[in-house]
């Protein structure tokens, strides 16, 4: 079943000296030129603004005329810096020791990297120096099921503390990468693979709902099948490598419509923007990238003699839950806000804020994990970059992080790391 | 002599500009922000442009525009020069027909036959705003061949493409040419010894006036009528490149690469003059966890070296990806402005084209660039190109292309 962790019951909480901000230390008042506070409705901004947290969560957010400061707070007033709610990727391989493509079956669904976690390790370290504090670590696409993926914060050195959601997701992979498995499979039968163990979870969480309903005696366990009673209660996600107009459709007709899983786009690269009204009618969120563009000419593919950006694709067509992804190695973990400033650039518009959502809210939503991250609201855990500026402008640097409450990462006392 | 001729040749400047007159002829551009890349780096807000004859003819605060001459206004773009990469392979359109590896050295190639004018590669390159490119050969031997200086316009024939052939020569000396068959040359120090015969064997030609088809370039590079880019990478092997085309030879080299820890021999090069054109990789992660990360930019700027420039190697990083190896290296520590420098007028000035193109100045190429923000901003783009004063590019007219 889901084991959501409570934040942070680290070490801070122990101790007699709890850092302020932390659980268990005294609050912390944060002063800042400007918040990107990232909600998903409203402006997304305050200017001068003040956040105030407590035992790791944010407890106020808004214009420092607004917000009084508490006497016994710890008052930090940074200048001309902004803040912005920590980044989530949630297309991630690098939360652990690669173990991450057990190419046993055609479909894996009882795997779990969550076994293979290194926390803290050193692409991780340089993630949360780039201002990543969130990631979905999933396993590859070598098989239409690798397994389940865990949500985890970057820079927690112990597994419980990091954790955020475990299963953080079923990985399918759709096509392409999986043809490689056993003889060579089409998409054809690909496709009947996954319909084959997708009714046959959906079959065996019937029987735990029909149990819990005291309508029949205990079903056995089988963890091979154990992730589709999360599944099918929607309290977690499919992620889905799914990068071709024919592929984003089954996901939306099959994995979300035919099935009613809770389902994202999970690159959406090449054509699939074509796909974006029927996505947008069904709910599906959009995570595009780490290829978030096609070139004039490219063969197969019309663009009508333009560039054609996915991001922009979607968004034209009305897709409203647009964010990017690295799938890390691919793109390295730390540019992660760059896939966002290029879908900009290749023609998404940004008036909105729409590539700052897309790097914090909406990966947050779309991974049902924003009572918690995404944005600064009161409630949320404390996970707070400190930047120079828009995290689009790759000239702009993050100074300072904040997990829970907690500085895991400052320049001003750490060595720069990125 | 034949060759030597035909150099000369297509070396003159394209005589008066073909244009027709929606695209080209004289014209007049006014902009919100004009950055020229002059030696007073001037920046004039808002500036003004005139072309004449694919020249530029006026750069300055705006003006009344002179009779006859077409008014284009972009109150709300910046202008720039266009960039200048000189490490590039895209001239074949592919990664093909780059690297003849026929002996160690072979200063008698040449790429001018494998150039593919206006293809598809070059035409990203435009549209991201390069417009002069130095097509080189590969790192497969020690010295691979003469590379061409050229522009990325589209539809022109290869004599209005070319700026110079052979734009200089190419030289590999760290890494990729050392032979794995246990041949002279497995070591950096067989490779030392293989170059510096090589450079004597041609010196020797040069005294006995002696021809030799193999050493005609390279005879070139020894009379510094031609500029050489060296392919060098770590700290050791950045100072023996350094020691032996600026101290043992007196070249008009430019260091290429100096990645890894070659940041470590900055000071080095810089005191021997060396020009350093940097990239694509432009850090140095130290293994470890804690490890300070390191942009070698902002280290090689601060050691005082030469007209820095920066690279991209392409397609090693994609041609239309080279502002932002700028964009980076600010985000590294180094100084944003300077980096421009780097995309523009120090290439230009590293390797002696400077008097054509590199910067926004009268009796230069009419090479502009303008965008609707600063030019190191990945979410600005791209509004114009023009290059010899023609219109390559215009987003109001060809859509988005990058």
């Amino acid at each position: 079943m889901v084991l959501a962790c409570p934040p942070l019951l680290g070490a801070s909480s122990m101790g007699m000296d709890a850092p302020a901000g932390t659980p268990g230390g005294p609050g912390l008042a944060l002063i800042a030129a400007k918040a990107l506070t990232a909600e998903i409705e409203g402006p997304g901004f305050v200017d001068r603004a003040v956040v105030l947290i407590r035992d790791g969560r944010i407890e106020a957010v808004g214009p420092a005329v607004d917000i009084a400061l508490p006497a016994d707070y710890a008052v930090q007033d940074l200048g001309p810096l902004w803040v912005m709610p920590g980044m989530i990727d949630l297309h991630s391989h690098v939360g652990g020791s690669r173990g991450i493509n057990d190419m046993v079956y055609q479909t894996n669904p009882g795997l779990r990297v969550s076994a293979t976690v290194v926390n803290d390790n050193s692409a991780l370290q340089r993630a949360v120096a780039s201002g990543v504090t969130t990631i979905l670590y999933i396993p590859g696409s070598g098989t239409n099921m690798g397994g389940q993926g865990v949500l985890m914060k970057t820079a927690v050195a112990r597994y419980e503390n990091a954790l955020v959601r475990n299963p953080g997701s079923l990985k399918i992979a759709q096509g392409d990468n999986p043809t490689r498995w056993g003889y060579g499979m089409g998409r054809l039968m690909m496709n009947y693979h996954l319909r084959h163990t997708i009714r046959r979870g959906l079959a065996y969480a019937a029987q735990w709902e029909a149990w819990q309903r005291g309508e029949r005696k205990k079903p056995e366990r089988d963890i091979q099948l154990d992730v589709f009673r999360d599944l099918k209660a929607r309290s977690t996600q499919v992620s889905t490598h799914t990068q071709y107009y024919q592929l984003v459709m089954k996901t939306i007709l099959m994995l979300a419509k035919e099935f009613d899983f809770d389902v994202y786009i999970d690159h959406g690269s090449f054509d699939s923007w074509l796909n974006a009204d029927l996505a947008e009618h069904h709910g599906v969120a959009a995570i595009l990238g780490p290829r978030s563009v096609m070139w004039p000419r490219a063969p197969r593919f019309d663009t009508d003699g333009q560039v054609q950006g996915s991001a922009w694709g979607f968004q034209r067509e009305g897709h409203t839950r647009i964010g990017f992804n690295t799938d890390a190695p691919v793109i390295p973990q730390e540019e992660l806000f760059l896939q966002a400033a290029m879908g900009v650039r290749y023609g998404m518009h940004n008036e909105a804020m729409q590539s700052v959502r897309g790097l914090t809210i909406v990966p947050a939503l779309t991974a049902g994990i924003d009572g918690r991250v995404g944005s600064l609201e009161v409630g949320k855990d404390a996970d707070v970059l400190v930047v120079t500026g828009d995290p689009g402008d790759p000239r702009n640097s993050v100074e300072r992080v904040l997990i829970g409450g907690e500085t895991v990462y400052d320049t001003s006392t750490d060595r720069r790391r990125w | 002599m034949l060759a030597l001729t035909l150099a000369l040749l297509l070396c003159v400047p394209p005589a008066r500009a073909l244009t027709d007159e929606s695209t080209g002829g004289d014209v007049s551009i006014e902009v919100g922000k004009l950055l020229a890349l002059d030696d007073q780096n001037h920046v004039f807000q808002p500036g003004m442009i005139w072309v004449e004859d694919g020249k530029i003819s006026y750069v300055g605060a705006p003006r009344a525009t002179p009779e006859g001459m077409r008014r284009l206004s972009y109150p709300d773009a910046w202008a720039t020069p266009g960039l200048v990469d000189l490490h590039t392979h895209i001239h074949t359109g592919g990664w093909g027909d780059i690297n003849d590896m026929v002996l160690a050295v072979n200063p008698g190639l040449r790429v001018a036959p494998t150039l593919r004018p206006a293809n598809a590669l070059m035409r990203r390159a435009c549209v991201s705003g390069v417009t002069t490119l130095f097509g080189i050969p590969g790192s497969g031997t020690n010295i691979s061949g003469f590379g061409v200086l050229y522009k990325t316009k589209d539809d022109a024939p290869y004599e209005r493409t070319v700026l110079a052939e052979p734009g200089g020569m190419k030289v590999a000396q760290d890494s990729n040419p050392q032979r794995r068959s246990g041949d002279l040359g497995l070591t950096r120090a067989g490779m030392g010894w293989i170059l510096e015969y090589t450079n004597r064997r041609a010196l020797r030609a040069m005294e006995q006036n002696r021809f030799d088809l193999s050493l005609e370039q390279l005879k070139r590079v020894h009379k510094k009528e031609l500029p050489v880019l060296i392919h060098t990478a770590g700290s050791d092997g950045v100072v023996n490149t350094a020691r032996m085309w600026r101290v043992t030879f007196d070249t008009r080299s430019v260091l290429s690469h100096g990645s890894f820890d070659g940041w470590k021999a900055a000071r080095a090069v810089a005191e021997m003059g060396m020009p350093v054109n940097h990239g694509p990789r432009t850090t140095d992660y130290p293994w470890g966890r804690n490890g300070r990360m390191n942009g070698s930019a902002s280290e090689f700027v601060a050691a005082g070296v030469p007209n820095f420039s920066l690279n991209t190697d392409s397609g090693v990083i994609p041609q239309e990806e080279f502002f932002l190896q700028a964009s980076m290296s600010a985000r590294y520590g180094a100084n944003p402005y300077e980096m421009l420098r780097a995309l523009t007028i120090h290439p230009a000035k590293a390797f002696g084209i400077d008097d054509r193109v590199g910067s926004l100045e009268i009796g230069k190429d009419a090479d502009i660039v303008l965008r609707s923000g600063d030019p190191l901003d990945p979410r600005a783009s791209i509004k114009l190109v023009m290059i010899d004063g023609q219109i390559e590019y215009d987003r109001e007219r060809d859509g988005l292309l990058f």
